[in-house]
């Protein structure tokens, strides 16, 4: 545990020493909420207005929700692992006294840590410019289920990314092309990152929801907008569940498939 | 003229070696190429339900939101396809490489800005520019409308290659280029719906200072028959100015340029 938590301690002091690439990242995060916010508000520009399930405070929440998720979900270092499996520096930690796994789940806990104290503050902001009107969910149950299935979302989206860059055993040069293709694009778009997925008809949210993509950001969203209540988010929250199961498993499959292909180019 | 037909010629020849380096990579060029497709269909498919449900967007109905967006996403494909380039300069910089560019017969500015078009925008702009033609058309548009579109679309692209131009600059005074670029690609972003849906002085900043309503909201606007022959005057006086100024810049940070490394 205290290796864990030295490589905690070094990982967040290694996001402070690229200081600038952090920040334009953080930069780039808000000028997509800011995107949202805008098309939405116009949408939503007389408060009486209902669309989609939605009034103007729930979709602002939505928007707002998004900034804080994402900073928890998709904040992230594993995206070097593909890279490190091309050049051959994955050699070095197989051969340490050091979990792959949990070194790159501690280095990413440090990450969301640092990208969700930002966004906090980056919220403070943006709520005292902007002023909008957002939605408080006070149910204590609601807000326990919010807890649980961010906490899969976590776990699935570390699952997703090492399944991604796990590509680079077979395609070394094309790891990036690959998180490029399933993490930038559809991962964002079908967790509902970059809009609300129940825009879409519900045909296609049904099958949506069958996939684990939605349980990254749009399950939890709802969950605290109370737009889904009782029954629906036991259901969710196994749904889930079992992505987390099945993912876990391709993992290490994939990972015990991969080292065996794995000649250390670069070495 | 000669000049040019040159020109015409290394753009050629700078392209085709460019297109013969993407194509010895095959399984990353499809997978992009894919990606890209599959961004632009995400979008598209957002912007149908969306004003299947509000029915306008900004008082823009769905034909009219379509416009904006393929519109913006032909000026961003075009200034994509002929200054990536731009993305690959700062290790050029960094290793004193710019000096051979610098030696060599050509202008460096042409040679760093559009050294390497990208195929893969090229393979998207044919069909994204038959279908914004086919999106305008639905909006029944005048002669003198279409032209003034075609007008501020060219203009669009001229301001983009100041934008280009001004990043290349400052890439040789900073030494700073991918995340200016970037910084570019997501305030260009904002410009994918129709400039309207922000409010001052988001608005004002987005029009004037980082003229992107100028590059894809105003063509839109003026195939609609929302611009006036002054206000599309003064948009192509801005993107000249733009272009002009960019170029000072360029000069300016060419006599900064130390060969550091080299």
């Amino acid at each position: 545990m205290k290796k864990y938590l030295q490589i905690f301690k070094l990982s967040f002091q290694q996001e402070f020493a690229y200081r600038l690439n952090f920040v334009m990242w953080r930069v780039r995060n808000i000028l997509q909420i800011i995107l949202l916010f805008f098309l939405w508000s116009s949408v939503f520009k007389d408060p009486q207005t209902e669309v989609f399930g939605y009034n103007q405070e729930k979709i602002l929440t939505y928007v707002f929700g998004i900034l804080i998720l994402r900073a928890i979900v998709f904040s992230a270092r594993a995206v070097d692992v593909a890279g490190e499996i091309s050049n051959g520096d994955i050699t070095n930690f197989l051969l340490k006294p050091v979990s792959y796994f949990k070194y790159w789940a501690t280095r990413d806990i440090a990450s969301k840590v640092l990208n969700l104290s930002f966004s906090v503050f980056e919220i403070t902001v943006l709520f005292l410019i902007l002023k909008p009107s957002l939605f408080l969910q006070t149910n204590p149950v609601a807000l326990f289920a919010v807890l649980i299935s961010l906490t899969m979302a976590v776990i699935l989206f570390f699952c997703l990314l090492f399944i991604t860059n796990m590509s680079a055993f077979w395609m070394p040069e094309n790891g990036w092309a690959a998180q490029f293709l399933f993490i930038a694009i559809i991962t964002d778009f079908l967790s509902g990152g970059v809009f609300p997925l129940d825009i879409l008809p519900l045909a296609f949210q049904k099958v949506l929801y069958s996939t684990p993509f939605p349980y990254l950001l749009f399950f939890p969203l709802q969950v605290y907008l109370g737009k889904i209540a009782g029954l629906e988010i036991i259901r969710g929250l196994a749904t889930a569940f079992t992505w987390v199961f099945i993912l876990f498993m391709t993992v290490k499959f994939i990972w015990a498939k991969g080292l065996r292909r794995y000649s250390a180019e670069g070495r | 003229m000669k000049n040019l037909k040159k020109y015409f010629k290394i753009w050629l020849l700078m392209s085709k070696n460019s297109f013969l380096a993407v194509f010895n990579q095959r399984m990353a060029l499809s997978i992009f190429l894919i990606g890209k497709i599959l961004r632009f269909f995400f979008f598209f498919v957002f912007i149908i339900f969306l004003l299947k449900g509000t029915k306008s967007l900004a008082g823009y109905n769905l034909n009219q939101t379509l416009l904006f967006f393929f519109t913006f996403n032909l000026v961003d494909t075009i200034s994509q396809f002929l200054f990536r380039e731009v993305y690959r300069f700062r290790p050029l910089i960094v290793s004193g490489g710019f000096d051979l560019v610098l030696s060599k017969p050509v202008n460096a500015l042409f040679r760093s800005l559009m050294g390497g078009a990208d195929v893969i925008d090229l393979i998207t702009i044919i069909p994204l520019t038959i279908a914004t033609f086919y999106i305008a058309s639905l909006l029944n548009p005048s002669i003198l409308h279409t032209t003034f579109y075609i007008l501020l679309v060219l203009n669009g692209l001229i301001i983009a290659s100041a934008f280009h131009i001004f990043v290349l600059g400052l890439g040789i005074v900073t030494l700073e280029i991918d995340r200016t670029i970037m910084i570019y690609r997501d305030l260009f972003n904002l410009g994918r719906f129709p400039i309207d849906i922000y409010k001052e002085p988001l608005r004002g900043i987005i029009t004037f200072l980082i003229p992107i309503g100028v590059m894809v909201s105003f063509p839109a606007k003026a195939i609609m028959g929302l611009m006036t022959p002054m206000g599309i005057l003064w948009s192509i006086v801005f993107g000249i100015l733009t272009l002009f100024l960019s170029l000072k810049f360029w000069n300016f940070a060419l006599k900064k340029y130390t060969s550091a490394s080299s």
